[in-house]
């Protein structure tokens, strides 16, 4: 019989709070992450909001590591994975650290530290950058840290596919899971607010000047912004044996590819499609069966047409019925993060049988016409929830997480 | 199964090419022409000289918004596609999926986008060289020029990026997932990450008494020599390969992963590391030690790298790697990163298709502890059923397959 895995432990960096308990009460409360950037000057810019994480202490979570000398996307991982096998109760010296690994995924890597390169160049002092560049700056020192910081010497592993990375990356988890290769992994993505991805989402045109709106007739775009989310997955048994609390259980996924445009979806939402598809097959889950969909729901035009136009597709009349949220609406997007705590949301919405809202929703646009839980939070059954992320390079990604209820 | 090749070196740009330069010990390390090395320690690499992607595309059409990198992608999957049988006929009726290792798909272009950014102010940073910042870009452009809408995934572990795409391609074939994938990798040579090599201390001096090359597992080797290109797999699921007649070149038997929380710091570690890859790859293949007929190492004349290497080998191999035939052809192409391990399995197939090993030119003295008897400095006979592929990274990532020679 396919060993089942689990998901036992959620950390989260976020916007609109550090933690899992936190960050929930946020998105039960609707609270918004977005406000004017810091990080960076925007003086230049015609848009000037992010979703930037505040009041984040490093050295609070780092503990074996020199939190100096890691880039912010590592240092939220780190913390991320820490507060994560926290949640998760799990003992780091009870854990044979050989079978214990991590899978994660980015849209940048270490944005800040090319950046700090190309300031260097642009202003003739190159000389300044030394053996740090190549320590810090390549996206794989992400797992990288988070392995060495916690000792896990097995599966380590960075998928870098962009806005869909962290659904990448909790798939893969869950097939070195499956396959036997690992008794424990942490799996999710982290991204640092950069100067390089608010300029190429500004001049794309698709920043919103004030706040994200998805699915309302008056959406402008999507805020750009930064943080991390790792689960503690693990196998079935090994969770029961230790008493553990479960989440939700990992019931399978799908990949799609729509080969049509880098930035723009397939105008029917064809890879979007067959991604989800995938999932619920891969799942043995019929379409009838999901009750909650967690969307990519950036808060752009085109965006949120599509993915309605997906969904409507694949699950025909049910559609109507099935709630679809999209927490970009206070999180900001926090890119190759966003799927990850997507995720995290879904186990939080399986375990606690509350769906949260898309906030700012207050005039529907009458091409998105689903159920998309505007602006409160609801009670109510869900036995399965559908997480879905779309990325750049038309890389399309659906992970089903269901009730440990249904579990035999 | 695989059932074709797609490469495109500074040795040559079809297997055959690449195999007989390497079995002549021609060196692609030469005087880098693509930018200047005024300044910097070393001016070697392995450059593609003349690299024109509209040769093996047919034209400009579809390359205009594709930089190096993405570039190099297309052109070694338009060879493996056609090298396979795959053709746009068969690809629109079947998916076909590309699984990427990049350890930087294009630093180069990330950093031009945001210095453009800081020289000309946010309005002049172009939105098309934005979408090719993504990591994932170079695989989201390949999908697009052959319409591949199968999984795309890029991974991202450094040196070992290429090997690992090829170890997660094949466990979505074994698991059913995919039938038909593109798996290897690829890097550019370019101003950005040779200067973070250079501060890193990590290339190889010229002028030094061991002369401009980097000379894998000798005593006096000093460091490696940076090189680029693409190399790509068709891996397919056996019935496919079989059904449709396709020419078997050989199969992928094992492989195995690990990392040293170290990262290169304690050679034990680093030791173990290595020696846990190789294991994990022969139990995943069911092969013992003494079945294996050759080793294609990492070893690229770093000076901590190689003795891990060899160390772990020793230890891996449980003490019989001392009668294994060695080569190490990062000695003639340089570390190509992503694109290294992949390079090594399209020589390794070369080699089990005419029993000609490439040697390891100027290995003149096996450093005293380094139990490789077999390295030799010229290309020698070698009848190849099962081969280990090692590879190394620079800080902690480890990963060996194992390929088996095909029925062609």
């Amino acid at each position: 019989m396919e060993r089942r895995i689990v998901i036992t432990g959620i950390g989260v960096v976020t916007p609109i709070g550090i933690g899992c308990e936190e960050f929930w009460t946020s998105l039960l409360n609707g609270r918004s992450g977005i406000a004017p950037v810091q990080s960076l000057d925007t003086s230049d810019y015609n848009v000037h909001r992010g979703a930037e994480v505040k009041e984040f202490n490093a050295e609070k979570y780092i503990l074996n590591l020199d939190a100096t000398r890691l880039g912010r996307a590592s240092q939220f991982a780190i913390a991320a994975a820490r507060l994560a096998l926290a949640d998760a109760g799990v003992e780091i010296g009870s854990l044979d650290q050989k079978r214990a690994g991590v899978s994660m995924g980015t849209t940048s890597g270490e944005p800040r530290e090319v950046e700090r390169f190309d300031d260097s160049y642009v202003s003739k002092n190159l000389d300044r950058i030394g053996p740090e560049f190549l320590a810090r700056y390549p996206c794989h020192v992400i797992p990288a840290h988070v392995a060495s910081e916690l000792n896990f010497s097995g599966v380590n592993i960075m998928i870098p596919t962009a806005c869909a990375a962290g659904n990448y990356a909790i798939a893969h988890a869950f097939d070195v899971m499956r396959a036997e290769r690992s008794d424990l992994m942490l799996a999710g993505g982290s991204d640092a607010f950069s100067r390089i991805t608010f300029t190429g989402f500004a001049r794309l045109g698709a920043v919103a000047p004030e706040t994200c709106q998805p699915f309302d007739r008056l959406r402008k775009g999507m805020i750009p912004g930064e943080g991390a989310g790792v689960l503690v997955l693990e196998p079935l048994d090994r969770a029961r044996r230790r008493g553990a609390r479960i989440y939700a259980e990992v019931g399978g996924y799908g990949l799609s590819c729509d080969a049509h445009h880098m930035t723009a979806a397939h105008p029917q939402g064809d890879g979007a499609e067959r991604a989800m598809q995938q999932a619920l097959a891969d799942s043995k889950t019929k379409p009838e069966d999901v009750s909650y969909i967690s969307a990519h729901g950036t808060g752009t035009l085109t965006n949120d047409r599509l993915e309605t136009i997906a969904v409507k597709r694949l699950f025909k009349d049910a559609a109507y019925r099935i709630p679809i949220s999209s927490v970009k609406s206070m999180l900001g997007h926090t890119m190759g993060a966003a799927s990850a705590i997507e995720a995290a949301v879904c186990a939080l919405a399986v375990f606690n049988d509350r769906v949260p809202p898309t906030i700012n929703l207050n005039d529907p646009d009458p091409e998105c016409d689903l159920d998309y839980v505007p602006n409160f939070a609801r009670d109510l059954r869900i036995n399965v929830a559908m997480n879905n992320a779309y990325a750049f390079g038309g890389n399309n990604a659906s992970l089903i997480l269901r009730k440990r209820e249904l579990l035999n | 199964m695989i059932t074709g090749m797609g490469v495109i070196s500074p040795l040559g740009d079809s297997p055959a090419r690449l195999h007989d330069s390497l079995c002549q010990g021609l060196s692609g390390i030469k005087p880098i022409q693509l930018f200047s090395t005024a300044g910097l320690g070393c001016p070697l690499g392995g450059e593609i000289l003349d690299f024109d992607a509209a040769k093996y595309l047919g034209g400009e059409r579809n390359l205009r918004p594709l930089d190096r990198t993405s570039r190099l992608v297309v052109s070694a999957a338009q060879l493996a596609l056609k090298d396979s049988g795959w053709s746009a006929e068969m690809r629109a009726a079947q998916e076909v999926g590309l699984v990427l290792g990049t350890m930087f798909c294009s630093v180069h272009t990330i950093s031009e986008f945001d210095r453009r950014t800081l020289e000309a102010g946010p309005a002049y940073a172009s939105p098309m060289d934005f979408s090719n910042t993504v990591i994932n870009a170079a695989a989201g452009q390949t999908a697009i020029v052959h319409n591949l809408r199968g999984v795309n995934t890029t991974i991202s572990t450094g040196v070992t990026s290429g090997l690992e795409a090829i170890s997660y391609a094949t466990d979505l074939i074994r698991s059913g997932r995919a039938r038909a994938l593109l798996a290897g990798g690829a890097d550019e040579l370019c101003f950005e990450s040779f200067y973070g090599f250079d501060r890193a201390g990590l290339l190889c001096r010229s002028n030094d008494s061991a002369g401009d090359f980097p000379i894998p597992f000798d005593s006096r080797r000093n460091g490696l020599a940076l090189g680029e290109g693409a190399a790509l797999l068709m891996l397919e699921d056996v019935a496919l390969a079989r059904e449709r007649g396709a020419r078997i070149l050989g199969e992928i038997r094992g492989h195995g992963s690990s990392y040293d929380c170290s990262r290169g710091q304690e050679d034990k570690d680093s030791v173990q590391a290595v020696a846990s890859a190789i294991r994990q790859a022969l139990h995943d293949g069911f092969i013992l030690p003494c079945e294996l007929d050759c080793l294609s190492a990492s070893a690229n004349g770093s000076v901590a790298g190689d003795r891990h290497e060899a160390q772990g080998a020793f230890v891996g191999l449980s003490g019989q790697a001392h009668k294994l035939p060695v080569t190490a052809i990062k000695s003639m192409l340089g570390e190509t990163l992503g694109a290294s391990g992949p390079m090594q399995a399209v020589s390794l197939l070369e080699t089990m298709r005419d029993g000609v090993l490439p040697g390891i030119p100027h290995l003149e003295e096996i450093e005293d502890d380094f139990p490789l008897d077999m390295a030799r400095a010229q290309s020698h006979e070698a009848d190849v059923i099962n081969g280990l592929i090692n590879s190394i990274g620079l800080d902690g990532h480890c990963c060996s397959l194992i390929l088996s020679r095909g029925e062609a």
